[in-house]
């Protein structure tokens, strides 16, 4: 049988767990009501057990104490009792689907924020700050220890109250306990800092009193880390040590391991690898760990697709994989395997936009499947076909927000056709995935590739679709995401012209896309600080060119998420690509052979030269409006889409009316804004075609 | 002259065809012996007259056709002895004669126009030869008794037109009488009359079994394989005479009418198996000698005159290559067919039983699938407390745990390991929740029902895992079985009775049915007009006659179902039963593959399947192709949530969609 190590169930404690497959503990930032799981929240757990999730871990750094601030993620609050029923509809929900949930409580001790709601003291063990997050913090006391020990205590008490199968204490992404284990953190000289036995005090002591709350017969497991990546961290060794430890005493019924602590921008990037790193890349800290450990150990980092997830499994070197960003990207993938439908798998293309937003105190969302974390206000992860009339639908434009336009009316059932200028699918994801360590992300490509072959969508590549040819196909809807060009015409100065002979800059397109070659000194102007302009550096940076990459914003790079800044800063400064902030692009102007380019500093008014090759200019995308004009006047709905429809996700009215077209707009052919609102707009408007 | 000479032609042939007779049981008699018990020939009439009907009807030209030429020539053969034998020459008598004669030759003249271009199902050779005999015996009786009414001049009775009325009367009467003896086409009178008394399944024609409902489809009577006793000193058939002697009547029988080779999927799919050959060649090797005088289609890709045999000599490889026995699906097609009611089933099964059992040549899987058996107690070679792995969040009760009894014991079957017919049981386990069905498993105590190393040969392990079942299933108690897997249905129901397990074994059409039919479940219409077509299981339709079943189901989900040409009893095999899917010998094209075809003739665009192994092999169909779904998929999609009557508690929950 295929997949037989996926789906052999397991007993944690004294749960079994329908297969091996876990989503494994993450900050939904659902959890709005002063931290009372919302209909949101049990909706996204409710269809991971509907998609055949073995065990879902939800509540990421869920905190028992009150001074372990709740807003900031919007985390479940385990502080109050008030939470009991809440937790009961979160539990019948997963459960009606044969699915386990727990859930991880903690407190974060100082990797929080201090700055708003309680204005709480954060708590550390020796009142270091935490880089990541700025925090500073007080040194904690004896009273306030016991105090936290007791709280964990009657946390897990509501969890099991509340119904769940058990709770994960975690002791993991630099977290209090983990905070007393680590030397790097805990300088106490007291009971609970200094030899082994003191740093491992408090833990032990939360794991009693959990213990002595709930019984024996409840699920409490532990997530902890591989290795901490830091010469004064715990190192592989000494988290083995640590897990053996707190195995021996029979409280721990599973451990999760997660490779990397995370407490510096650098080390938080390996706890959530995004596309650059491997397959599993962590995946040996973890089998480390299962070495010591009497019980089941989880593991998650990097494992997206169900062979690999099969092979890791096969292995023995852990006994359940946690494919978390996996089931953000798609919550069927049990279903979807078991049902033959293994190619249907929307893949993970590690992006990290969940992970990303989530730092930033905003929902987690998925950069392609929009109807994640969405599933309470009814888009669907499962297009039903309509019962309507069959209409034909002329989709112009093939990336992300046009193929998913065209994908959700396939499946609606009409007819449709997809135009795109281009050679191949993807727009501007083709780009995007040119650039080292970026390639995984023309996975989104390669699905919507497969699912508009699977429903027979006409797809018209190099294809430019006109008035005319549009008129030709007589359609019911046209739906216009045919993107915009690079906005280099801003600014008159920079030198820009169509004649490639005659303009003095090129565009981060023209480097990604190869149609211009490389120069040998390369200035990249980059005033968005996102992924293209960097891309474009990291590009040129290895094909050879000496590059700098220059923003008139703080620094290049500025407005990329926490999870993958750091590994494009990882990629530039070992290829030696300088980063400048604060210089606005003044004037390009050629000079013998070479470009000589003036910067205006945003503070000083002093200028600056640089004297290159070549001047790459990343500033965005203009739309590209003239077939929307072209068509507008014709159109019934005179391209106008009802706001109030589109945002409560229901039917465009225009729909029920009759006479020419209806005509939608979406993506950067409307303005810039991402692959994700591309991509939700394009359901949300056609989902009731 | 023709007054003496005629008594003398007559009685010498019958003298002369009755010492073929003799012979003839003396060949059948080579075979294993059971007693002869010669009166149960008096069954005969019956079962030829009105017990065969069903069978020969089925092509009525051809069976009005026997009618008059057989009616013809017994009527025919009875008064010439009569009234040219004794002597009785009564003028009525005599236009009783030309009557026949006429009646025979207009039955021949249809014989001859059949063999003027004959179809390839029919073979030539003497079948050739006996067309014309028929008008030689019919023509030469007719003219030769003119005399009797009158109405022919007496010079008839001298002179050249007499030797040459004699010769021609020789002919008709050397094919007709002697050759019935010795061995011509017209054995299969002689051979068939026997045959059907001395039948090994009685079944097939009586309606006074106790196992055999009135209602039951007549091929489906007796199924079931006959025990092999594992002491006996050599285990199967390894030459002709290791066949029961029945069987080797059985064999003598066949007319050649390959209506068989007809319906055979291997014989179709280009597969070195042609059930007609396969027959002759039993018969050649029962009396000696080759192959080279069949004149009917061969084995595809294995030429026809190099096989030679003989009673006590080895069937295989020398007479029949062991790759035209494992390219038998056991689909019982042939059977279904045989006008002659010719077991060929048992006979492939006899012979694999030497093959694997005293050979240990099971071909390719076949082999592993066994070992795996005996090793594991599953094909699989998967550890059996994996069995309900696929239900560990549907917390389906244990028997075990039930000592009180259930109405229901779910029997998993194999498929519970494969992760396609998971999808089959767990629509099931929603459908009996939501019809309120008091159920439980096995769960791991269960073990595989020996389906496959029984069609495979190998009864040694068949029996082991049939006592073992039948000990478990003695431990707890249960109203009836049901199972989505039609072998295990079979088996369970059909063969494990030989070794003193008896039960109600439903299929889960049936049960399905049975369901709706006293309204516990409750479907919604289905929201677009589809075209569906159903697939008979072989060991579901054939074997054990529900064709109603799942119709009834398909027809309660309000689906339009268009039948293929070959539906219900003359369902083609999807190529994976018997083993066949393991010993994989190689064909011209794959059987399933051609169901397909059948399949998209209908325009459908999917097929309701009801056995996880059509489920597998039109799986394997390369798409584009029709959807092919189980009944219970098809049921437990469209169930909508009304409170059944009763309700068990664990019935609330819904289940995962996967």
């Amino acid at each position: 049988m295929a997949h037989e190590a996926l789906f052999k169930p397991i007993q944690i404690g004294n749960l079994t767990i329908r297969n091996r497959v876990v989503s494994t503990a993450h900050a939904e930032v659902h959890a709005t009501d002063g931290g009372m799981t919302t209909d949101r929240y049990v909706k996204y757990y409710e269809e991971k057990s509907k998609g055949g999730c073995g065990l879902c871990i939800c509540g990421g750094s869920s905190p028992v104490s009150i001074d372990s601030p709740q807003q900031w993620w919007s985390s479940v609050n385990v502080a109050t009792d008030r939470i009991i029923p809440y937790f009961q509809n979160l539990a019948d929900a997963v459960h009606k689907h044969g699915g386990k949930i727990m859930i991880q409580i903690t407190h974060m001790g100082r990797r929080s924020r201090w700055d708003g709601h309680n204005w709480s003291t954060l708590l550390s063990p020796s009142g270091v700050r935490e880089p990541v997050h700025r925090a500073t913090c007080k040194t904690i006391e004896e009273e306030e220890i016991w105090r936290v020990i007791s709280d964990f205590a009657q946390g897990a008490r509501r969890v099991k109250e509340g119904g769940l199968d058990g709770c994960e204490l975690s002791a993991v992404h630099q977290h209090l306990i983990d905070q007393f284990w680590s030397p790097r953190v805990n300088k106490r000289t007291d009971q609970w800092g200094g030899s082994f036995e003191n740093r491992m005090r408090f833990g032990m002591e939360v794991l009693k009193a959990v213990r002595a709350e709930v019984g024996d017969d409840f699920c409490v497991g532990m997530r902890i880390c591989g290795d901490e990546f830091h010469p004064d961290g715990l190192s592989q060794d000494d988290m083995k040590q640590i897990a053996a430890y707190y195995d021996a005493t029979g409280m721990v019924d599973f451990f999760g391991v997660v490779g990397s602590g995370c407490d510096t921008h650098d080390t938080l990037a390996n706890v959530i690898p995004n596309m650059s790193y491997p397959p599993e890349p962590f995946l040996h800290l973890a089998a480390g760990v299962k070495e010591v450990v009497s019980v089941p150990v989880i593991h998650a980092q990097n494992i997206k697709d169900p062979t690999q997830a099969e092979r890791v499994l096969e292995g023995g070197y852990v006994d359940l994989v946690g494919m978390t960003r996996a089931h953000i990207a798609d919550p069927h993938i049990i279903a979807k395997i078991k049902a033959g439908e293994t190619d249907q798998i929307r893949q993970c293309v590690g992006a990290n936009y969940c992970i990303d937003r989530q730092y930033q105190g905003l929902d987690v969302l998925c950069i392609q499947n929009a109807a994640t974390s969405r599933e309470y206000m009814g888009l669907p992860h499962i297009i039903e076909k309509t019962t309507g009339a069959k209409r034909k639908i002329v989709v112009v434009g093939g990336g992300p927000g046009g193929m998913e336009a065209a994908r959700v009316a396939a499946e609606r059932g009409h007819d449709v056709t997809l135009f795109e200028a281009e050679p191949q699918l993807g727009g501007q994801i083709t780009l995007a995935a040119r650039a080292p360590q970026r390639d995984q992300i023309a996975g989104i490509t390669r699905w919507y590739e497969m699912e508009l072959a699977r429903l027979g969508v006409d797809v018209k590549l190099e294809t430019r679709a006109d008035d005319a040819v549009i008129r030709d196909l007589q359609p019911d809807v046209v739906v216009l995401a045919n993107g915009g060009h690079p906005f280099l015409e801003q600014v008159p100065e920079w030198g820009y012209s169509d004649d490639p002979d005659e303009s003095l800059v090129v565009s981060s397109w023209d480097i990604l896309s190869g149609k211009v070659e490389p120069g040998n000194n390369v200035l990249v102007y980059d005033t968005m600080c996102e992924f293209g302009g960097m891309s474009a550096a990291d590009y040129l940076a290895s094909k050879g060119a000496t590059v700098e990459i220059v923003t008139d914003d703080t620094k290049p790079g500025v407005a990329i998420g926490g999870t993958t800044f750091p590994t494009y800063y990882r990629s530039l400064y070992q290829k030696s690509v300088v980063m400048t902030g604060d210089l606005g692009l003044h004037k390009v102007y050629r000079e013998g052979e070479k470009l000589v380019a003036v910067f205006e500093n945003e503070y000083t008014g002093e200028q600056e030269e640089r004297v290159v090759d070549q001047v790459v200019i990343e500033n965005g995308v203009r739309p590209d409006e003239s077939l929307y004009y072209a068509l507008k006047a014709r159109s019934r709905n005179q391209g106008q889409i009802d706001l109030e429809a589109l945002y409560a996700a229901t039917a465009q009215p225009t729909l029920a009316e009759s006479g020419e077209f209806a005509l939608f707009r979406l993506g950067d052919c409307v303005a810039q804004r991402n692959t994700h609102a591309a991509i939700y707009d394009a359901l949300r408007l056609c989902k009731d075609l | 002259m023709l007054q003496t000479l005629l008594p003398i032609l007559i009685f010498a042939a019958l003298l002369v065809g009755a010492a073929g007779a003799c012979r003839r049981i003396r060949l059948w008699r080579q075979g294993q012996r059971t007693p002869m018990v010669w009166r149960r020939l008096a069954l005969m009439p019956k079962r030829y007259l009105n017990d065969l009907h069903h069978v020969v009807a089925r092509d009525k030209a051809i069976a009005h056709t026997h009618v008059a030429t057989a009616g013809g020539y017994v009527a025919a053969m009875a008064l010439a002895l009569v009234v040219h034998g004794f002597g009785w020459r009564n003028p009525i008598l005599g236009g009783l004669l030309l009557a026949a004669s006429l009646v025979m030759f207009i039955g021949t003249v249809a014989v001859n126009l059949r063999r003027v271009n004959p179809p390839p199902k029919l073979s030539k050779g003497p079948w050739q030869r006996l067309s014309k005999s028929l008008i030689a015996y019919s023509v030469g009786m007719f003219l030769i008794s003119l005399p009797l009414v009158g109405v022919a001049p007496t010079a008839l009775g001298g002179g050249v037109l007499a030797i040459v009325l004699a010769a021609v009367l020789v002919w008709g009467l050397l094919e007709m009488v002697v050759g019935m003896g010795w061995g011509g086409p017209m054995k299969h009178a002689f051979a068939g009359s026997f045959h059907l008394a001395f039948h090994r399944r009685p079944e097939r024609f009586d309606d006074n079994h106790a196992d055999v409902g009135h209602d039951v489809h007549r091929g489906s009577r007796s199924t079931a394989l006959f025990p092999l006793d594992l002491t006996a000193k050599t285990l199967g058939v390894e030459k002709p005479a290791d066949f029961q002697w029945e069987q080797l009547l059985g064999f003598d029988a066949c007319v050649q009418c390959g209506r068989c080779q007809n319906v055979c999927p291997a014989y179709a799919a280009g597969q070195p198996l042609n059930p007609k050959k396969l027959i002759q060649d039993m018969i050649v090797g029962m009396a000696g000698g080759s192959d080279a005088h069949y004149a009917g289609s061969g084995y595809p890709g294995i030429d026809v005159g190099k096989h030679h045999g003989g009673p006590s000599e080895p069937i295989v490889p020398q007479l029949v290559e062991a790759q035209t026995l494992w390219a038998c699906t056991t689909c019982r097609a042939c059977v279904e067919e045989c006008p002659m009611m010719i077991e060929h089933v048992d006979a492939i099964v006899d012979m694999r039983r030497f093959i694997t059992l005293e050979k240990g040549e099971t071909p390719e899987k076949g082999a592993a699938a066994l070992d795996n058996l005996i090793a594991t107690d599953n094909p699989g070679g998967l550890d059996n407390a994996s069995r309900l792995d696929w239900a560990a969040d549907l917390e389906i009760p244990r028997i075990k745990d039930r000592p009180e009894g259930v109405d229901v014991l779910l029997w998993l079957g194999d498929g519970a390991f494969d992760m396609r017919n998971q999808r089959t049981l767990r629509s099931l386990v929603k459908i009996l929740r939501a019809g309120g069905v008091d159920f439980a498993v096995l769960g791991d105590e269960e073990r595989d029902s020996g389906d496959v190393a029984r069609r495979l040969g190998d009864e040694a392990t068949f029996q082991r895992l049939a006592e073992r079942n039948i000990a478990t299933l003695a431990r707890y108690r249960f109203a009836r079985i049901v199972t989505a897997d039609p072998h295990s249905f079979h088996v369970l129901g059909r063969e494990y009775s030989a070794f003193g397990g008896d039960y109600r074994v439903l299929h889960h059409s049936t049960f399905i049915a049975e369901l709706f039919d006293g309204g516990r479940i409750n479907v919604a219409a289905p929201t677009q007009p589809e075209t569906v077509t159903y697939h008979d299981p072989c060991y579901l339709g054939r074997y054990n006659g529900e064709f109603a079943a799942p119709r009834q189901v398909l027809a309660a989900l309000g689906l339009e179902v268009a039948e293929m040409e070959r539906s219900g009893y003359r369902s083609r095999c999807c190529g994976g039963g018997g083993g066949a899917a393991l010993s994989d010998v190689p064909g011209r094209a794959r059987i399933p593959d051609m169901r397909m075809e059948d399949v998209r003739t209908t325009g459908a665009t999917t097929v309701a399947v009801a056995c996880p192994q059509c489920t597998a092999m039109l799986e394997g169909v390369v798409e584009p192709r029709p959807r092919i779904r189980d009944l219970a998929e098809m049921v437990a999609d469209a169930l909508v949530a009304t409170a059944p009557a009763a309700t068990v508690s664990s019935s609330t929950r819904e289940e995962e969609p996967a």
